[in-house]
């Protein structure tokens, strides 16, 4: 197994030197998706979502790169730590498009030459690739450090740790963390990989709609055979799963884990672009018009049409309407992308629509009313939508987590999940040959025996793949490997025997034996997306030994950014309103300007935070005042910035204080 | 006898130890039919087997054994591996019977050779296909084959239902088959009349083989699926 590192420290032990509250296992379940995600673990027996010290229970799935500081402050690291959540999503993002990653789930496992790094429309810049290393890597830090997935994943989880500590005391009791149930070997190796290097013990990789039936099944009490539709920022899964007395055993399973509603905002995003008549090879561009697609389509859920407008560098505007019709009739080509993974799901558990009990709904997609009457069309029954399609997964994996820790809140409860994918190896010519087929039950196991086809040949390649096409070139290439030292024999003679073994995570072991001679070797199938145990460790040990100077440059460095955004907003403010401006309030924000930005040069994060504090009650008048002015003039001339606003209603671009309580605390609970 | 790994003890021949409840890793020499508890007999009462399927992947599955020790989480997963695969095979008539045919004696799967537990070494028996069969199938490809280069789709619902009838029929001679070849003393030697039952079942099995081969080539809906691996089209 691949967690040599976490050994040292037994998985028992480790429990009873737990700081957590009796009763608890202090096991959590993440939720690490393609926008947004969550922590949640089990509070009296329930699975409750952690909130921050605001109250939010979503950490966007953005992270910051900052490129590097020009004023050293000497005590700081040669890299600045990243910023994740709201701040990297509402602000750094489109100011340093290349530099802040989202929607990262989308590359895990994957390689340049994917489809998903080949887009045309991408806020990203990619490093160049090595041709040993088939990783996508992100040119991030204006351009001076190079990450993969699996590191931006892991900053992610980091912070969701951190949460989870600061609410339940360290350390905890290991986590369960939720992937798309049609990921392939290579992605659940990176996920892995990421909670790993995050300083997590992965207690088991659960797939989502199987955690969300959990979730569900047991807060309802539901019995009978359900399917799950979960569509989400970057993937699609359908799971048909049979409850029945505490078993929840998944019948079949598919999807597309490239299809989500991302694919709708980029359809969207051409939409304007064309009508602009721009092209989007321009991050910057591209991350703009990708904001203003899904500010569009959010809003587009409660209205009929919207209007906004699209400022240009120069300074003009243009006037863009959509109305929702026209939305959906953009979007509907992609959404229809589902419906054969799902009749294929179907058909693979043996049952037809008329035989569920019910279609459960998660993924922040499935809030759009198409995607329910498409839905609806499909299983011809009313989805069941009396669940939080966002919180659900995460509330699952916790249920799963206190279970694997040893809880006692389920004790009858019993997960089966099945192989998303066929697994399979290279024949001659190319074709595949199937040694475990998909929505086979996990943990599950084949053996097949082979033979050499030439006289005296001394070694086997193995080639192992996944997928259900009969050519390997269709098929994703999971590993190559090379049993070696076999004696010349004739053509025939030798017995290759070779087990596949695939674990509880989804995560597949190969076994090569020749018979006659006891040769052996094994592989986790992993070298060409997963990082080695030792590259884990090292990067572990680095981040041990800077994470309290991380910690600090990460609060700094997030302060300083508020400093700015602050100063500049007010400053904004009052070149825009200059009659709703008492002479008092001029001189009284000048100061607390002034002041903010002296400290902003200095080390103290705490410092600035109070400036900036300062400056916000010295200009909170003068905020209620354009406010108010604001709602007067009604919803006239209303700009991007103002549909993402009404979106996020807690949000008002006006209200600084509210903004700044926001951003003060993103990522991090500590001060 | 069996020593216990954990305490030491003689276990017994359960799935846990009869001493201390640890559980045991799991008998090669065990079949599917013993994992699940059943007779080695062609009819099983699926709804029952699936509840005590249901009762031991309980008993033995890895998320029971997370933070268990080493031994115990190897042999549960194991345990689990050959309990999900017995069921597997099992709970479908087609592969139940191909697997207890495989403990008479018979290969009648063409796939290289994939050994199962119980396998009596050495004597295996294999039957050529039959050429009436080869003749059959050759003459449903092509109806198949002209029927989809033409777009009837009624003719290749026709066709599929035709075949799925050729495997219930097959399939009823199988059971039959079964019922009379296995009906003896457990140690008893096989009478010629129940070799030839064998056979029989044995040419049935070969022709379903080929029967689902062909289903396999109609087009579940009216698109054809071309199956996505990480979206890559």
């Amino acid at each position: 197994m691949a967690e040599g590192l976490f050994q040292i420290s037994e998985p028992g032990e480790s429990r009873a030197k737990s700081a957590c509250a009796p009763g608890t296992t202090g096991a959590i379940g993440i939720d690490l998706g393609t926008t947004n995600s969550l922590v949640a673990a089990l509070r009296n027996g329930r699975p409750e979502v952690l909130l921050d010290d605001d109250g939010a229970a979503i950490v966007p799935s953005v992270v910051h790169y900052p490129p590097p500081s020009p004023s050293a402050s000497g005590a700081s690291p040669e890299v600045d730590p990243a910023i994740v959540g709201v701040l990297a999503r509402d602000l750094l993002a489109q100011k340093f498009p290349t530099d802040t990653i989202a929607s990262v789930k989308r590359f895990m496992g994957r390689g340049p030459e994917d489809a998903e790094a080949k887009r045309a429309l991408t806020p990203y810049r990619f490093a160049p690739g090595d041709a040993k290393d088939p990783v996508v890597r992100f040119s991030v830090a204006g351009g001076t450090r190079a990450v993969t997935p699996v590191e931006v994943s892991a900053e992610i989880l980091r912070v969701l740790r951190e949460r989870a500590e600061a609410a339940l005391g360290a350390p905890l009791g290991g986590a369960v963390i939720t992937v798309p149930a049609y990921f392939d070997d290579g992605q659940r190796q990176a996920t892995r990989d990421a909670g790993r290097l995050a300083g997590l013990e992965v207690l088991r990789l659960l797939n989502e709609p199987t955690a969300a039936a959990l979730a569900y099944g047991l807060d309802k009490q539901a019995e009978g055979t359900f399917a799950v539709f979960d569509l989400g920022g970057g993937t699609f899964d359908i799971s048909i799963l049979k409850l029945e007395a505490g078993v929840f055993e998944v019948k079949s399973t598919g999807g597309d884990s490239a299809l989500g509603g991302d694919d709708f905002d980029r359809a969207i995003a051409e939409h304007f672009l064309a009508r602009l008549q721009l092209t989007g090879g321009d991050p910057s561009l591209a991350r703009r018009a990708l904001d203003a697609a899904r500010a569009a389509k959010e809003a587009l859920t409660e209205r009929e049409s919207i209007a906004l407008t699209w400022k240009r560098p120069d300074g003009t505007t243009t006037q863009l309407t959509l109305t929702r019709d026209e939305m959906e009739a953009l979007v509907r080509p992609t959404l229809e992308r589902c419906a054969t993974p799902a009749r294929r799901a179907l058909k693979d558990a043996e049952l037809s629509a008329s035989d569920l009990s019910g279609v459960i709904l998660v993924g922040g997609a499935t809030r759009m009313p198409l995607v329910r009457r498409f839905v609806a069309q499909l299983f011809g029954r009313e989805p069941l939508a009396d669940i939080d399609p966002d919180q659900v997964v995460a509330l699952g994996a916790a249920v799963q987590a206190d279970m694997l820790a040893g809880g006692s809140a389920n004790p009858n409860v019993v997960l089966l999940d099945v192989v998303p994918l066929s697994l399979g190896l290279e024949l001659m010519g190319g074709m595949v040959e199937k040694v475990i087929h998909r929505n086979s039950t996990v943990p599950c196991g084949a053996t097949q025996t082979f033979t050499t086809y030439a006289d005296n040949q001394t070694g086997f390649d193995l080639h192992v793949v996944q997928g259900e096409r009969e050519m390997v070139s269709d098929c994703r290439s999971l590993a190559r490997f090379k049993l070696t030292g076999i004696p010349p024999m004739p053509a025939g003679v030798a017995r290759l025997e070779i087990t596949f073994l695939v674990d509880a995570d989804g995560i597949l072991r190969v076994t090569a034996r020749e018979e006659t001679t006891g040769i052996e070797t094994a592989v986790n199938v992993k070298p060409t997306y997963g990082l080695s145990d030792e590259e884990v460790e090292r990067m572990l040990l680095d981040s041990f030994a800077h994470a309290e100077e991380d910690v600090k440059a990460r609060l700094l460095t997030e302060q300083r950014i508020e400093a700015d955004r602050i100063a500049h907003a007010a400053r904004a403010a009052m070149l825009a309103s200059p009659d709703l401006l008492t002479d008092e309030d001029r001189q009284n924000i000048g100061a607390a300007i002034e002041r903010l930005e002296q400290a902003k040069a200095g080390v103290d994060h705490q410092a600035i935070r109070r400036l900036i504090e300062a400056l916000d009650h010295a200009s909170k008048d003068f905020a209620g005042r354009r406010m108010n002015r604001a709602i007067e003039e009604g919803l006239r001339g209303r700009s991007v910035g103002d549909v993402e606003a009404e979106v996020d209603k807690s949000a008002p671009e006006l209200d600084l204080k509210a903004r700044l309580e926001r951003a003060g605390h993103i990522g991090h609970s500590h001060d | 006898m069996s020593v216990c790994w954990s305490c030491e003890r003689d276990a017994g021949d359960g799935v846990t130890c009869g001493q201390c409840g640890a559980l045991l890793p799991p008998r090669a020499s065990e079949t599917y039919f013993q994992v699940l508890g059943l007779p080695m007999q062609f009819a099983v009462d699926v709804k029952q087997t699936e509840e005590r399927f249901r009762e031991l992947s309980r008993l033995v599955h890895p998320d029971k054994f997370a933070k268990a020790d080493p031994r115990a989480r190897k042999a549960s997963l194991q345990r689990s591996v050959q309990l999900n695969e017995a069921w597997r095979t099992l709970k479908d008539p087609v592969r139940r019977a191909m697997y207890l045919l495989k403990l008479c004696g018979y290969d009648v799967a063409a796939e290289a050779g994939a050994s199962a537990p119980g396998e009596a070494p050495g004597e295996v028996r294999r039957l050529p296909v039959s050429p009436v069969l080869l003749g059959d199938i050759l003459e449903l490809r092509e109806a198949l084959g002209d029927a989809r280069a033409a777009g009837d789709r009624a003719k290749v619902a026709t066709l599929a239902a035709d075949v799925r009838e050729r495997i219930g029929v097959s399939m009823r001679a199988v059971e039959a088959g079964f019922a009379s070849a296995l009906d003896r003393e457990p140690d008893a030697a096989r009478s010629a009349a129940q070799s030839k039952a064998l056979d029989v079942v044995a040419g049935e099995l070969i022709a379903v083989r080929y029967y689902n081969r062909f289903l396999e080539e109609v087009p579940e809906d009216a698109v054809e699926v071309t199956s996505t691996v990480g979206g890559v089209a």
